[in-house]
C-alpha cells in the first residue's frame, strides 16, 4: 500500500517539477556557499573553487594549533610587517590585494582580534593594526568583559535577569581556553548556507506532500478510500509512511549531496574546532565545535521538516484543502521574518518552527527561557518541544484522517 | 446475506434527506429508483459506512455496521456516483492499489484483477493511464474495482450515467451477470436501467420509499389507469394541460398520447396495461405543463 502511495506521489506531473526546482536550488545553493570561501593569490586575483579552498588552506593550517599569546603575537607581528609593506600602502587595489594575499593564513585570528579588542555590538576591521603587544594577552578575557559591558549597557539593562546574566557569562568562561585552530571553512560556509538549503526542502517538499491526503477528496477517489476495508485503518497508516519516507528521503538526500558536494570542495578539516573560531560565531553562548553545530543544524532541520510537512498534512486532512496544506510551510517560513525586526517578539519568535530550519542562526541568537530555576538558550527548547509536538501530530492525523465522513 | 435498515434517517441542519426508512434487503437485485434529490446517494454512502445516520440503524445479518467496521466494510463493493481515481496511475495498478486497500491477498488480487479486466473488456486498455480512457471505459473501471473483493453487497450508483445507449446496455447485461449469491442495489433515474433487470423496484422521493415491489407488484398496484388516446393535432395541449402524459407519439394524421388518468381522458380512449415508466411519472412527475423531462 505505501508502495502505491509513493506512486501516487511521484506520478505527479508538478512532482517532477518541484523536484527539478529542487535539484536546481540545490546546485545554485552549492555555488554560493563555495563561493564563500575565496582565495587572492600571490598577484592579487581572486579565485574559488577546489584549487583556491586547498591553497588557501595551505595558508591558514601555517597557523594551525592552539592560540596561544605567542602565536597572537606572531600575528600582530606578521600584521604590522605587512601593513608596512609597499604593496599594502600602495594606492593601487591590485597591490593591496597583494597585501591581503599575505594576511589571509592569519585573517581568522585576526578576525577574532578585531572582535576581542572592539565592543560587542560592533566590528572594526582595523582594530588590530592598533593592538599592542602588551594588550594582546588579555585576549580572551576581553571576550567575557565585552558580554559584561554589554549586559551592564543601558540598552541591555532590562533584557536578562541577574540569572541569565551569569549564565552567559558562564557559558563565555566554560569555553576552553586557549581555542585550538584548524582551517575550517568548508565548515563554515556549509554551516552558512544549510538554512537556505533546509528551508527550500521544506518549501518543495511541500507541494509533494500536501496531496497525501487531499487527493483523495480532490479526486473524488475518497468514497472508494474510506469504504473499503482497510480504507480506515491500514490504508491511512500507509499514507503516514508514505509522508514520512517522502520527507525523510528528500531530506537526508538533498542534505548529503549539499554537504558533500561542499566539504569535497572545500575540505572537511576544523571539524573539531569551537564555533567561536574565527568572525561568525565568535559571540555564541553554544560551546560547540563545527561538527556538533552541524550536526544539530541539520538534525534540527529534519525535525523542522517533519513537524512543518505533519502540520500541513494534518490541515489538509482535517480541512481537505490541499492550497492550506501547501501554504502553511510559507506561513510558518516567512510570517516569522517579517515580525523579526520587532525586538519584545524576539523570544517568541525564537521558538517558531522556522527556527528549527536555521539552528545555525540560533546558535547565534542570544534568547534565553527560565525554566523551573535553570537557564536555557532556545536550540535545546525546540529540539525537545517540538520532537513532542510531532509526536502527538502522528496519532492526531491518523485519528482525524480515519473518521472522515463524506458529505 | 441480509440488511435490515430500521428507522434510518440523514439530517443535514433543518433538511431531512433520508427520512425513517424501513426496510429489509436479502440477495438479489435491487433497484432504487428516484429523481434528482430523492437521497440516493445519501442512502448510499450510510450504506457503505460513509455516512454515520442522525437517526436509526443499519443491521447486517443482525450486527450493525457501524460496529462491525473493517468486516461489514470487506463485504461491500461500492461504486460511487462521481467516481473519482488516480489519473496518473494504469487500470492495472489502480486495480492493484484497491485490492491491497480492500485487505485482498496480493496473490488473489492479481488473479482477480486479471478475471475482472477481461469480464468487464477492459483487456486492451489495461496498461493505459487512467486519464485516457473514455467515460464507458472509466466506469467499467468503477465496476471492477466495485468487484475485486468479490462483494456480499454490491452497491452502483447511478453506474450508467453518462453512458451511451449501447454502452448502457452492456452494463445492464455486465450487472445481471453479476448479481448471483450477492445483494446488488442500483440507483438511477432512468427507468429503463432497471425495469427488467431488478427483482424489486424501491421508488424513493423526498428522502422515503414511497412504492417498492417487483415490477408486476408494482405496475399492477398503480392506483390509476393507464390509457392510449389517438387525438387529433389540435387537443393534444388541452389534454396535456389537465393530465400526466407519459408519451407523446405523433404520426402524420394524429397523435397517439399516453395519459395517466383515473378516469377516461376521452372518447378514442384505450385502457392498456401500465409500464414502470408510467409508475415512475405517476409518482414523481409534475402535473403536465410544468416543463418535465419526458422520460
Ligand atoms: N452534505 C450535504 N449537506 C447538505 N445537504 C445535502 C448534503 N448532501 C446531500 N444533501 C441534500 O440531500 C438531498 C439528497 O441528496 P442525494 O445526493 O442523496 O440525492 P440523490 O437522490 O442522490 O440525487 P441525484 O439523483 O441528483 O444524485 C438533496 O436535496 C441534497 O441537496
Ligand atoms: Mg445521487
Amino acid at each position: 500500500m505505501t508502495y502505491f502511495e509513493l506512486k501516487k506521489i511521484f506520478l505527479k506531473p508538478v512532482s517532477r517539477i518541484v523536484l527539478t526546482i529542487l535539484a536546481v536550488s540545490l546546485c545554485v545553493v552549492s555555488y554560493f556557499a563555495i563561493g564563500y570561501v575565496d582565495y587572492v593569490d600571490e598577484n592579487g586575483n581572486n579565485t574559488i573553487g577546489i584549487a583556491a579552498a586547498s591553497a588557501l588552506r595551505d595558508e591558514k593550517n601555517k597557523w594551525a594549533g592552539y592560540i596561544t599569546d605567542d602565536v597572537l603575537r606572531k600575528v600582530l607581528q606578521e600584521n604590522a610587517l605587512i601593513n608596512n609593506s609597499k604593496e599594502y600602502l600602495s594606492k593601487d587595489v591590485t597591490e593591496n590585494n597583494k597585501a591581503y594575499s599575505k594576511k589571509q593564513g592569519f585573517s581568522d585570528i585576526r578576525d577574532m582580534i578585531n572582535r576581542a579588542f572592539g565592543s560587542f555590538q560592533s566590528y572594526n576591521y582595523y582594530r588590530a593594526d592598533s593592538v599592542t603587544q602588551e594588550e594582546i594577552s588579555s585576549f580572551y578575557d576581553r571576550r567575557t568583559a565585552n558580554l559584561v559591558e554589554w549586559l551592564k549597557s543601558d540598552e541591555q539593562e532590562n533584557r536578562y535577569s541577574e540569572q541569565e546574566q551569569q549564565f552567559l557569562i558562564a557559558q563565555y568562561e566554560k569555553l576552553k581556553k586557549p581555542f585550538y585552530y584548524e582551517y575550517a571553512d568548508g565548515w563554515a560556509a556549509l554551516l552558512e548556507y544549510a538554512p537556505s538549503i533546509i528551508m527550500l526542502v521544506v518549501l518543495t517538499t511541500g507541494f509533494l506532500a500536501a496531496g497525501i491526503f487531499s487527493d483523495e477528496f480532490q479526486l473524488k477517489a475518497d468514497s472508494v478510500f474510506f469504504s473499503a476495508k482497510l480504507g480506515r485503518d491500514k490504508a491511512v497508516a500507509a499514507k503516514i509512511k508514505a509522508g514520512f519516507i517522502v520527507v525523510t528521503s528528500i531530506y537526508w538526500i538533498t542534505v548529503v549531496l549539499y554537504s558533500g558536494i561542499i566539504l569535497t570542495v572545500l575540505g572537511f578539516g576544523g571539524a573539531g574546532c569551537a564555533i567561536q573560531n574565527g568572525f561568525s560565531n565568535w559571540k555564541a553562548f553554544y560551546n560547540i565545535t563545527y561538527l556538533q553545530d552541524y550536526l544539530l543544524t541539520v538534525l534540527g532541520g529534519y525535525l523542522g521538516n517533519l513537524f512543518i510537512l505533519f502540520l500541513s498534512m494534518f490541515a489538509s486532512a482535517k480541512t481537505h484543502s490541499k492550497a492550506l496544506a501547501v501554504s502553511i510551510p510559507f506561513i510558518l517560513l516567512f510570517i516569522p521574518s517579517f515580525l523579526s525586526g520587532i525586538s519584545v517578539l524576539s523570544e517568541v519568535l525564537g521558538l517558531l518552527p522556522d527556527q528549527l530550519l536555521q539552528v545555525y542562526t540560533a546558535v547565534k541568537t542570544f534568547n534565553l527561557y527560565q525554566i523551573g530555576d535553570r537557564v536555557v538558550g532556545a536550540v535545546p527548547i525546540i529540539l525537545t518541544m517540538y520532537f513532542i509536538l510531532f509526536c502527538i501530530l502522528l496519532p492526531l492525523l491518523y485519528q482525524v484522517y480515519r473518521k472522515t465522513e463524506i458529505k | 446475506m441480509k440488511l435490515v435498515l430500521d428507522n434510518l434517517t440523514k439530517g443535514f441542519g433543518e433538511f431531512v434527506a433520508v427520512d425513517h426508512i424501513n426496510l429489509t434487503m436479502t440477495n438479489g437485485i435491487y433497484g432504487l429508483l428516484g429523481v434528482n434529490g430523492a437521497g440516493k446517494t445519501t442512502l448510499m454512502r450510510m450504506l457503505c459506512t460513509l455516512l454515520k445516520p442522525t437517526g436509526g440503524s443499519i443491521y447486517c445479518n443482525g450486527k450493525d455496521i457501524f460496529e462491525m467496521d473493517g468486516e461489514y466494510r470487506n463485504l461491500v463493493g461500492y461504486l460511487p456516483q462521481d467516481f473519482g481515481f488516480y489519473p496518473e496511475f494504469t487500470v492495472k495498478d489502480y486495480l492493484f492499489y484497491i485490492a491491497a486497500i480492500k485487505g485482498v491477498r496480493p496473490a488473489v488480487a492479481r488473479k482477480r484483477t486479471n478475471e475482472l479486466i477481461t469480464k468487464v473488456g477492459l483487456a486492451k486498455a489495461a496498461d493505459k493511464k487512467l486519464k485516457k480512457l473514455s467515460g464507458g471505459m472509466k466506469r467499467r473501471v468503477g465496476i471492477a474495482q466495485a468487484m475485486l473483493n468479490n462483494p456480499k453487497i454490491l452497491i452502483l450508483d447511478e453506474p450508467t450515467a453518462g453512458l451511451d445507449p449501447n454502452e448502457r446496455i452492456r452494463f445492464r447485461n455486465l450487472i445481471s451477470g453479476l448479481s448471483e449469491e450477492r445483494l446488488v442495489l442500483l440507483s438511477t433515474h432512468i427507468v429503463s436501467d432497471i425495469e427488467y433487470t431488478a427483482n424489486e423496484i424501491l421508488m424513493m422521493k423526498d428522502g422515503a420509499i414511497v412504492n417498492k415491489g417487483t415490477l408486476d407488484e408494482i405496475t399492477n398496484t398503480m392506483p390509476e389507469k393507464v390509457w392510449q388516446c389517438p387525438v387529433p393535432q389540435q387537443e393534444v395541449s388541452s389534454i396535456t394541460k389537465r393530465y400526466k402524459v407519459s408519451n407523446i407519439k405523433t404520426d402524420r394524421h394524429s397523435v397517439d398520447l399516453r395519459v395517466i388518468s383515473a378516469e377516461k381522458p376521452c372518447e378514442t380512449a384505450v385502457c392498456v396495461s401500465p409500464s414502470l415508466e408510467d409508475v415512475f411519472l405517476y409518482y414523481f412527475g409534475e402535473k403536465a405543463g410544468d416543463d418535465n423531462d419526458v422520460l
